[in-house]
């Protein structure tokens, strides 16, 4: 990075430009890619004006900043388009394969233009010499033809999602500022009051009552604030919709997908980290759900599979559900499986949600019942690992024959959580208040300064951990111990710490980049008092302090056996499941 | 605007001097934000020891560095003189914001090029790819620090500290870059 690198105005100009036109061809690109899916499953003119008006604007776009490749490719699309309008040639599955494998070519194009490659690869060239065979099945019209696309006016329609949400985020933007302006009214009032109340011998509950006027007004701004951070889920959505049909057409299967809730919001780092184990589902589905045209006939069935993406909010939540009304999953395969890799004892004894829970174990490698197509070698495990490292959750309901549906619950945001504080010698740590189930004080018999132990709760044992000992924070053993017990996917574990501080919202920021990897830890939250807690990522302590256990049962209780050792360099590992 | 001096360049630059446990040490003046009181640090475990922990400085958490210990030398108490001074520099090319706690914080002095002479080949506290150089002033020498290497990713998660290292460093002055424990990922 070189701050001394001197960068002239005209240079920052056309960075922005290049910025917009990026933007735009992104925007474009992918609207052409969801109408031509549309256009396959229901062949409409709107929908062909709609991908011709696109490909046009992306066009002129590239025409006005000199990208000629991206220009002289999109002349290409927009005749085979304008062939279809015509009706000149159909609209078939070919032809809207071609058209989709341009729409990839002008992404590409348009991603290399602006890396500073202008030109038509051998590939391209091929590509476009298809497009226009596509379209000229009858040279004898097209001589007929319309005037060249190149001398249409350029049409000033850009994509509408775009435009709306900028509006919104304009409305939001106005009642921040008004509300910021009205707090600093507030606060100039508390102010005067402060500085006056001396002499007029005001009261402290006057200085209270006039706090709390402000308070709701910095709550609605702190809402307004977060709600900044909120995206639709739409565009993820529909980027799946080239994914099951190409992923489908490559298994020789049919499958449709439809989309609900387009419009539910949720933070832009949850969506981001959603995007993975979506994918993943979505091939699942395919891979394994979703039966051959002939198999779905004998069944009667509509040939065509239909999977159905749905988003909605629910307390505090947002789900995500994915359905499919493919073979479902057959629990004999599922025992079948269990009893071969020594998951449970008796699998002919288990519940059916606990059954169907199988498939997220780790070692329930779905090897054998993946088609010869897939070969991922990655299970559910990893879905389930990824949607609780947001803190959410993955159920999943099943009829054989009829169908699957999975459904995520994930947090609106992970900028905000309801938490709860914990003291350790003059240290805080916070976890999230779901997980926390009770708390105890620590019997005068436990109090030792040994790293784990275990407890006896209402007669179940419950293994434990000393926080200052694990974080090797020094200092005595305090006059009083408290355990906090928390919900851990393999039962109860508790944290012994000096003082419970209670629950409260607190806004939760990731520890800088220094801070990366650090076991035991997923971020820091401002405290009431102005210093900085700390988050603490309880499967991850947990993980460690069972792996240690293992690796040396006798040495377990020094603290140094749940963090790195200080001689050696840390791992670079991240807690984080979800590489770039 | 990174580089306070330019060896050779006839430019006087700005840095500001500060103690750590006895000795004066100064960065250029370009790189400190601000200096800030003294104030409660909270640990982040399975850091080097260097690192003490965060703080909060008007609601973004900052970590702060203890040189000192990262120098090889023992935490010293904390004064009322102890304060943060604020800089700022790229860990794996993302600007970041650090703290370094100092004993207490000099003035702020000017220097030319003629001020300034080359470290000697040994018996500086610090090790030499660490240093810019000694600035002169008056009859005392002061270690100019050259943040960029001190504070980079690998010197920050590096646990050893720099005392361990001295006879290597006599020996062969080895760069920093080549040790194998830079974290892999970034």
């Amino acid at each position: 990075m070189g701050p001394g690198d001197m960068t002239s105005d005209a240079t920052v100009e056309w960075e922005k430009v290049l910025g917009i036109f990026s933007d735009e061809a992104e925007g474009l690109v992918a609207s052409m890619e969801e109408n031509l899916i549309a256009l396959e499953v229901a062949p409409a003119d709107s929908l062909l004006q709609a991908i011709l008006r696109g490909a046009h604007t992306l066009k002129g776009a590239a025409g006005s900043l000199g990208f000629q490749a991206v220009t002289d490719y999109t002349h290409g699309v927009e005749d085979l388009l304008q062939a279809l309008i015509d009706r000149r040639v159909a609209v078939d599955e070919e032809r809207v394969s071609l058209l989709l494998g341009a729409v990839d070519h002008l992404r590409d194009l348009s991603r290399a233009s602006l890396a500073g490659v202008d030109s038509l690869g051998a590939v391209h060239l091929a590509h476009l010499a298809r497009l226009k065979q596509g379209a000229g099945l009858h040279p004898a019209t097209e001589a007929v033809a319309a005037p060249a696309p190149a001398s249409l006016p350029r049409i000033p329609e850009s994509p509408g999602g775009k435009r709306g949400r900028s509006r919104m985020d304009l409305e939001r933007l106005d009642r921040i500022v008004t509300l910021t302006a009205e707090l600093s009214v507030a606060r100039g009032r508390m102010t005067q009051f402060l500085t006056r109340a001396e002499d007029s011998g005001a009261s402290w509950d006057d200085a209270l009552s006039l706090q709390r006027e402000m308070d709701p007004l910095f709550e609605e701004l702190q809402e307004e604030v977060m709600k900044v951070r909120m995206v639709p889920v739409g565009p993820l959505f529909r980027q799946h919709l080239r994914t099951v049909r190409d992923l489908a057409r490559s298994q020789h299967k049919q499958a449709l997908l439809e989309l609900e809730g387009e419009d539910a919001t949720l933070d832009t780092a949850v969506l981001d980290a959603l995007r993975d184990p979506l994918l993943h589902l979505l091939r699942n589905a395919l891979d394994h759900g979703i039966e051959s045209p002939d198999e779905r006939r004998a069944a009667g069935k509509d040939p065509r599979g239909h999977l159905r993406l749905r988003a909605f909010h629910d307390a505090g939540s947002v789900v995500v559900e994915l359905s499919d009304d493919g073979r479902g999953i057959q629990r004999e395969r599922v025992r079948e499986r269990a009893r071969e890799k020594g998951l449970v004892a008796a699998p002919e004894r288990l519940r059916d949600d606990e059954l169907l829970r199988l498939i997220f174990e780790p070692g329930f490698s779905t090897a054998a019942t993946v088609t010869e197509l897939s070969g991922r070698g990655v299970g559910m495990d990893v879905v389930r690992r990824d949607i609780e490292a947001l803190r959410g959750s993955v159920s999943i309901q099943s009829q054989e024959g009829r169908g699957t549906t999975l459904t995520l619950r994930l947090p609106l945001t992970l900028a905000v959580i309801q938490g709860f504080a914990m003291g350790v010698g003059d240290q805080v740590y916070v976890v999230p208040i779901e997980g926390v189930q009770e708390c105890m004080e620590v019997p005068s018999e436990e109090r030792t300064s040994e790293a784990s132990g275990v407890l006896s709760l209402r007669g179940q044992p419950l293994p434990y951990l000393r926080l200052r000992q694990v974080f090797d924070l020094g200092g005595g053993t305090p006059a009083r111990e408290n355990v906090v017990v928390l919900k851990h996917p393999d039962g109860m574990v508790g944290l012994a710490v000096d003082e419970l501080q209670g629950e409260g919202q607190r806004v939760i920021r990731p520890l800088g980049k220094l801070f990366q990897g650090i076991p035991g830890i997923s971020g820091s939250t401002i405290l009431g008092d102005g210093r900085v807690g700390l988050l603490l990522d309880t499967p991850s302590l947990v993980r460690r302090a069972i792996h240690r256990a293992c690796e040396h049962p006798e040495a377990f209780h020094s603290p140094q056996d749940l963090l790195p050792p200080t001689d050696a360099p840390r791992a670079p590992s991240r807690p984080s499941p979800l590489p770039e | 605007m990174n580089h306070p001096i330019e060896p050779g360049s006839g430019n006087r630059s700005s840095y500001l001097s500060f103690m750590l446990a006895g000795e004066e040490y100064a960065v250029g003046l370009l790189r400190v934000r601000e200096i800030i009181e003294y104030r409660p640090v909270t640990r982040v475990p399975g850091m080097p020891v260097a690192v003490q922990g965060v703080i909060n400085l008007r609601g973004s958490v900052v970590p702060v560095v203890d040189l000192a210990v990262k120098f090889g030398l023992s935490p010293r108490p904390i004064t009322r003189w102890s304060c943060f001074v604020i800089v700022e520099v790229a860990l794996d090319g993302q600007q970041t914001v650090l703290g370094l706690l100092c004993d207490t914080v000099r003035e702020v002095l000017e220097l030319g090029p003629d001020d300034i002479e080359p470290p000697p080949a040994f018996g500086t506290r610090v090790r030499l790819e660490f240093l810019r150089g000694m600035g002169r002033h008056g009859d005392a020498f002061i270690l100019l620090l050259d943040l960029d290497r001190v504070l980079s990713l690998e010197e920050l998660l590096r646990l050893t500290t720099a005392a361990d290292e001295a006879p290597a460093s006599v020996l062969a002055p080895a760069p920093s870059a080549s040790q194998p424990e830079s974290p892999g990922h970034g």
